[in-house]
């Protein structure tokens, strides 16, 4: 009798174990949808806009203890829906029909428990929502960081089919421990019907500085022709924290380290010294990571312009009191297989928006018709 | 490596949870006078008089003083009555929590590093009514909650964990209620059987209520020396929405971390007066 009790007891414990962490395991699932709470019925065009933007889960320039010089953790609700209203605002400005966003946040302590995408749905003129997340845990006990949903979200004026959560292979450069409680990106994938089109969402790694960016960047391509080689249309957006072919600047430690911080010095190894997410030289041929992508496809900012200054969309959140640089660098990206491409003289880099996020969203008009 | 890891991380929790041991609850009944019990974990017991008992988590004491009292009203064949007090000062135990471990280049912490941790004393009255029916004993009771605040304190440094969230919460909500009842029986001579519904909750307060339920088996190996196991399920409200969790149960702190409970009980005897 007691020994039954006692091995009841050792089955509870494990079946009680329910994980404190998602690890997405599968390597294709489906993705969670939303509805916005007041629809508006939106003619079907042959010239979508698109926009991809990293909303940095609504902190705007936050100093994020994460990804900055900052030592803040969590946010006031009220400031991130403040935050919201203004990232809503500039997307109802820019009046896309296809909005890919990155570093969604939904119910996380960082944010005020705000679910973003909702929040974005029902105060943007878009109906329709998908999400995959990236980062999914009951609690990350670092830094009272607490409970986190962060993903990649596609937003649309259009019903969605078919979502799907793609899965990214995991970092290679860090401890288990760090690992168990890290990210799990992904390619989020969606059918437009509508539009006769499939929207395809990525976040790629930026802070390994092994070659898991290039898995990521390897299973982007491949998902992006699996579309292709079917015959469908696609238009892809996302921060693939990767610079163009020809980026003149690689090393970005000079300005991105923080004043604690010492780079360009040699490690145990004999190694120069780097800071993650800020160098782009990690492995051979990252610099022409995008290079296939470029060759395949139609970028919304062409080859003759993409290095340019005034399509930069990124610099860390705390470099314009520090350096008074707002964007210093191109990270996010969008391209299609349609035919024709985007709309001549439709592509805009967003620099005015840098204050709401460390990326500026950029935004292009697809031609999906014969002309 | 992952139950490892889950051990690692609810081990962490062990120190949080411990308020729950402070403000179990049990029957009205109190320790003879002058004996005494005390778990791996669980409260020191101690009974003052027939009609007093003090308890205290002796290891605890030194990050979270603490302490309770419980009152005899009433001791009959129909049923009992006690009232029991306890009080307790949190806020070194959470800047602890707060502070945190090292592990590789990360902090171990379970509350964000810049938020200030004023002083806090949490204090709880329960009203405990016991009464012996011929299929077991059933004891329902309930109470009120009270945290006070010397300074302000930023409702940003909750944690936001079950057990742990609705605990702490009588120091954002400055007060909360809790009731309850429980049924103990006694199945053979050696093994007993304790279930518990339990209700927390913190009027207004974003997550404004817990509920508990528990089962509990104990097996008194010899009149000094018991184990005890079982699981607990907690379903409440947090900031986030509604959440169910089954937990097995360590008697001690109401944790999911499996051990079984040994405890020991005594009696302090009279020094002889020459």
């Amino acid at each position: 009798m007691l020994f039954r009790i006692f091995i009841g007891s050792f089955y509870l414990f494990f079946w009680s174990c329910e994980p404190f962490v998602s690890d997405f395991e599968q390597a294709r699932m489906v993705a969670e949808v939303y509805e916005s709470t007041h629809k508006t019925y939106t003619e079907p065009t042959s010239r979508p806009k698109a926009v991809t933007w990293n909303i940095r889960f609504g902190s705007k320039r936050f100093p994020f203890f994460g990804d900055s010089c900052g030592d803040d953790v969590i946010m006031q609700k009220k400031d991130v829906e403040s935050n919201l209203l203004e990232i809503a605002s500039a997307v109802n400005e820019i009046d896309p029909d296809i909005v890919f966003l990155q570093e969604v946040d939904i119910y996380s302590k960082r944010s005020g428990y705000v679910n973003e995408i909702q929040y974005l749905l029902d105060n943007t003129d878009m109906n329709y929502g998908c999400y995959a997340s990236v980062w999914k845990a009951d609690f990350v006990p670092t830094n009272g960081f607490g409970k986190i949903n962060m993903g990649n979200a596609i937003l649309s004026k259009y019903s969605l089919e078919d979502a799907e959560r793609i899965g990214l292979s995991l970092r290679t450069d860090q401890s288990n421990l760090v690992q168990y409680f890290y990210l799990r990106r992904n390619i989020l994938k969606v059918k437009i019907p509508d539009l006769d089109l499939y929207a395809i969402n990525i976040h790629a790694t930026a802070f390994a500085t092994d070659s898991t960016k290039q898995k990521h960047i390897n299973k982007y391509l491949e998902v992006l022709s699996e579309v292709s080689d079917g015959g469908y249309i696609f238009v892809a957006g996302g921060d693939l924290n990767s610079l163009p072919p020809g980026a003149s600047e690689y090393d970005f430690c000079d300005f991105d380290e923080c004043d604690s911080e010492n780079f360009h010095t040699l490690d145990e190894a004999g190694e120069l010294l780097h800071k993650e997410a800020s160098y782009f030289d990690n492995f051979t041929g990252e610099k022409e990571i995008l290079e296939p992508l470029y060759q395949r496809y139609s970028p919304a900012v062409e080859v003759n312009i993409m290095n340019n200054s005034d399509h930069f969309t990124h610099a860390p959140s705390t470099s314009e009191e520090r350096w008074g640089i707002k964007y210093d660098r191109k990270l996010d990206y969008l391209f299609t297989n349609a035919p024709n491409g985007w709309s001549v003289d439709s592509v805009k880099t967003h620099q005015e928006l840098w204050r709401l996020s460390d990326h500026m969203p950029v935004s292009g008009i697809l031609n999906l018709s014969g002309d | 490596m992952r139950v490892l890891l889950h051990l690692i991380y609810r081990g962490s929790l062990i120190g949080l949870l411990t308020v729950s041991a402070l403000v179990s609850q049990s029957s009205a009944g109190l320790l003879p006078k002058r004996s005494w019990e005390i778990g791996l974990f669980q409260p020191f017991r101690y009974g003052f008089s027939d009609k007093i008992n003090y308890s205290t988590h002796p290891i605890l004491f030194f990050v979270m003083p603490n302490l309770s009292i419980k009152v005899l009203h009433r001791k009959g064949k129909l049923f009992s009555s006690s009232t029991r007090y306890s009080v307790y000062y949190p806020t070194k135990l959470l800047k602890m929590l707060q502070t945190g471990i090292e592990v590789g280049d990360e902090t171990a912490s379970l509350i964000a590093p810049n938020f200030k941790i004023p002083h806090m004393v949490g204090f709880s009255s329960d009203y405990i009514i016991t009464k012996p029916y011929g299929f077991g004993i059933i004891s329902i009771y309930g109470g009120v909650n009270v945290g006070v605040v010397f300074g302000d304190l930023d409702d940003r440094t909750s944690i936001d964990l079950p057990l742990v969230y609705h605990r702490f919460g009588i120091f954002y909500n400055r007060y909360g209620i809790d009731m309850g009842i429980d049924f103990s029986k006694q199945i053979t001579d050696a093994i007993s059987c304790d279930v518990d519904f339990d209700l927390k909750i913190l009027p207004n307060f974003s997550g404004s209520y817990s509920f508990e339920h528990k089962i509990l088996l104990s097996w008194k190996k010899s009149e000094r020396v018991s184990f005890s196991t079982g699981y607990k399920y907690v379903y409440g409200e947090f900031p986030y929405g509604k959440k169910g969790r089954l937990l097995p149960y360590l008697p001690l702190i109401e944790s999911w971390v499996p051990i079984f409970d040994i405890q020991w009980v005594g009696l302090r005897k009279n020094r002889k007066i020459k």
